[in-house]
């Protein structure tokens, strides 16, 4: 299966706040394949590298050394994220427009013909349930309607890739249920899924394959058997790949 | 081009959507529909006062307006975190940084046709003549001018985090071009050396916006600016307003934008 | 004892409005803008004065179509060339060649520049004299004490506009202001002999500001003498007007006095005196 999302020997560093640190290591050397198709989870504690991972994948940060590409495309190009959807942690959209002016401008990014778009807009709204407040301006959405936004124009230019950081993290079940029913969606269409996550037991459930991240470096990467080896399930692997000590109290 | 064209959009609606635009355009209606009511000697044909004074807050406004309008845009969008999904789309920072900048530059535009309008209707309705040529030269430097403005505006907000240092520092420059920028190779003569070579240089490198300044030749009523040098000066505009982004461009393709 | 917040808040009023009323008494003497019953002295305090003084000047730019020199035009070091709204004097070449502040372009900056500037030397005329108007009404209005503001107004009222009505009740306002001011006076005075035509009450006026120029001190004199020299022409003329020949050589001599260009005034001191020879009368006693 053709890899369309690969970093190799990719290291990132920042400038160091500590004094006694020039630099701070924030990837050291991390060789990542997501094949196409599949539905892939990424997880590691915070701070592991995982954010800064994505940013890089999306442009946002400079690699140091090493190369990232997607679909065999430098990720320093534009034109690399042309299939590529993102759903941020944290949606904040332009509060000033309304849904529909929001995915009509994306759109207009991705250069999709007006009729195209107009379907496009009117089939994602239907799917996050956004129809009623589409002329609404995005200010006077609640927290989990700005979510709902946000997925939509992820979905956008339908791509082939979708990047998710922490998708359901803040969502009630219902909102959880509604992204992994459209993750498992996808990935039936032929789609590929590159999501973080802190929810192990939905990692579990949906994904093929796993890397686990810990202090800049791949700890382990494999279908969720491959990595639960030796552990009862995937929380316990994990927890004894970051070297988790269980204090004697416990 | 449709992707600068969209950001451009964007950065119009916002504009259109603030209130900014109108309380200046109220306030500058206000100020002088006053000033024309007042009663000079018994006289309603003096009209150049009212012009002078209606061109002055038409001018101060735009200033303010492009330039408040441009400093926040960059930093508001990495505060709202919308540079993110904007920028996860293929889309260069110099796309970002040419779309942000033809929005800032359209609105102004539109604004200052708006206030134009308004200035000619006043003072139209006083001296009964509108010498649409001075006007429309008048308007077309007015936003050349503008567009160095945004430029350097939109460069500062790449260094600058707060937008209210970007607009005060940007206000500050601005201001001292106009006020000083004719005079400056006179002052310089007047300094011993180093200060004379320092201000000479100055003189000679920074942009000239006192040129577009043709409030002159509309309120004493002097006629048309050779069209070549309307043309120059367009083309000088030009120049540097691609120079400033440029600098915005270098400076904001190296930063990192952690999310 | 707890109060609440209301009570607080009606205690706290109270006690402002005692305090008000008691400082309204003794803050009048805090400063004059306080005591001033003019607007512009009550916001601007003296401060006005500089406004005048801008606003005056703006009359002057606008006089000259904005052909005017900043203070960075101003040659260092010597006096200050004010080009100032003319009182009728035809400028000579020498004038027009002290205005022209901008001489030869210094660079290609400032000769590109010149296309944006108004580089033309022109005065108003064709009754758009009119748009200087507001600027002294402004300048008079901040600063009621500055006499030149009253009578150039007036100068361009009465000569320019036709509107002598407007030119005195201008000067009365600026004769309330600045009752002993001789400049004023003589101003007022040609409202009454060059619009009016009304010799005596001309004569009155003029005769009034001789008396007050000489309440001035003998250094304000020596400093004022061209008023003087004017008032002092003025009458002359007027007298000659109207057969007083002895008088109007009188005043001429007295203008002689002060006056920079004493033989052009001698030389009307021998037209009159010829007038007034042919009017002496030849007696009888004197042909035998």
């Amino acid at each position: 299966m053709t890899a369309i999302l690969r970093t190799e020997k990719l290291r990132v560093e920042y400038r160091s706040r500590d004094l006694r640190q020039a630099t701070k290591v924030a990837l050291n050397g991390l060789d990542l394949e997501v094949r196409a198709g599949e539905v892939f989870g990424f997880l590691g504690p915070n701070g592991a590298g995982k954010t800064t991972t994505m940013n890089v994948l999306l442009g946002f940060v400079p690699l140091t050394s090493g190369s990232a590409s997607l679909f065999g495309i430098d990720v320093r190009q534009p034109i690399a994220r042309q299939r590529i959807g993102y759903l941020p942690e944290l949606t904040y959209y332009y509060k000033f427009l309304t849904a529909e002016e929001l995915l009509r401008f994306y759109a207009k990014i991705f250069g999709l013909a007006r009729a195209e778009a107009d379907k496009r807009i009117a089939e994602l709204l239907k799917l996050v349930e956004l129809e009623s407040a589409a002329k609404r301006p995005i200010k006077s959405y609640s927290k989990g309607m700005q979510q709902r936004v946000g997925l939509a124009q992820s979905l956008i230019n339908n791509p082939d890739l979708l990047i998710l950081d922490e998708p359901t993290s803040g969502l009630d079940p219902l909102g959880r249920m509604k992204v992994r029913e459209i993750i498992q969606r996808l990935k039936s269409e032929g789609k590929t899924v590159f999501f973080s996550s802190h929810e192990l037991g939905e990692v579990e459930a949906i994904c093929d394959r796993v890397a686990i991240l810990h202090q800049g470096e791949l700890k382990a990467v494999g279908t969720v058997a491959e990595v639960s080896v030796g552990s009862d399930n995937l929380e316990a692997a994990f927890l004894k790949i970051v070297g988790y000590q269980p204090s004697p109290l416990s | 081009m449709s992707k600068i064209f969209a950001l451009a959009g964007v950065v119009i609606k916002e504009l259109y959507r603030r209130k900014d635009f109108y309380v200046l355009f109220f306030l500058t209606a206000l100020l002088t529909l006053a000033a024309g009511a007042v009663n000079f000697f018994h006289d309603d044909k003096i009209v150049r006062y009212v012009k002078d004074i209606c061109l002055l807050l038409i001018w101060v406004s735009a200033l303010v307006i492009s330039v408040v309008t441009t400093a926040r845009q960059i930093p508001a969008e990495r505060e709202a975190r919308t540079i993110f999904p904007l920028l996860a789309k293929p889309v260069s920072r110099w796309h970002v940084i040419v779309g942000k900048f033809l929005g800032c530059w359209l609105a102004t535009g539109v604004a200052l046709v708006v206030f134009y309008f308004f200035f000619a209707v006043v003072t139209g309705s006083k001296e009964q003549i509108w010498p649409w040529g001075a006007y429309l030269e008048a308007v077309w430097m007015h936003w050349v001018m503008l567009a160095i403005v945004i430029a350097m505006a939109l460069l500062g907000s790449i260094f600058f985090a707060a937008p209210s240092s970007t607009s005060t520092i940007t206000l500050i420059v601005v201001g001292g071009i106009l006020l000083l920028g004719t005079h400056l190779n006179t002052i310089a003569l007047q300094q011993p050396q180093p200060m004379q070579s320092i201000l000479a240089t100055v003189y000679f490198i920074m942009p000239h916006l006192e040129w577009y300044d043709l409030r002159d030749f509309v309120v004493y009523d002097m006629g048309l600016v050779p069209v070549r040098a309307v043309a120059l000066a367009t083309l000088y505009g030009a120049v540097w307003t691609t120079i400033f982004l440029l600098l915005a461009w270098f400076g904001f393709r190296k930063k990192s934008l952690n999310t | 004892m707890k109060f609440s917040p209301l009570s607080l808040l009606f205690v706290l009023l109270a006690l402002a409005f005692t305090l008000a009323t008691n400082l309204t008494l003794t803050a009048g003497n805090w400063s004059t803008r306080a005591k001033s019953d003019n607007l512009f002295g009550m916001v601007f305090g003296d401060g006005r004065k500089l406004f005048a003084n801008h606003f005056f000047t703006m009359a002057d730019v606008y006089f000259h179509s904005g052909y005017y020199p900043s203070i960075f035009d101003q040659k260092s070091g010597e006096e200050k060339e004010i080009i100032s709204a003319s009182h009728g004097k035809k400028e000579t070449e020498e004038d027009e060649k002290n205005e022209d502040f901008l001489g030869q372009p210094k660079d290609w900056v400032d000769a590109f520049g010149r296309n944006f500037r108004i580089t033309q030397h022109t005065h108003l005329a064709n009754h758009n004299e009119r748009e200087i108007l507001p600027w002294l009404r402004l300048a008079a209005d901040l600063d009621p004490n500055k006499i030149e503001t009253f009578t150039v107004g007036a100068f361009f009222l009465r000569e320019h506009l036709g509107r002598a009505d407007q030119a005195e009740a201008f000067l009365r306002e600026g004769l309330r202001n600045n009752p002993d001011s001789a400049e004023i006076l003589f101003e007022l005075g040609r409202v009454y002999h060059d619009s009016n035509h009304d010799r005596e009450r001309a004569r009155n006026v003029w005769q009034l500001g001789v008396k007050k120029f000489f309440l001035r001190t003998p250094d304000q004199q020596k400093d004022d003498k061209l008023i003087f020299e004017e008032l002092a022409v003025n009458l002359a003329h007027l007298e000659d007007e109207a057969g007083n020949y002895a008088d109007a050589i009188n005043w001429f001599r007295a203008a002689q006095k002060v006056s920079p260009a004493p033989d052009a005034l001698q030389i009307q001191i021998d037209a009159v005196q010829k007038k007034l020879a042919a009017l002496i009368p030849v007696t009888p006693a004197k042909l035998y």
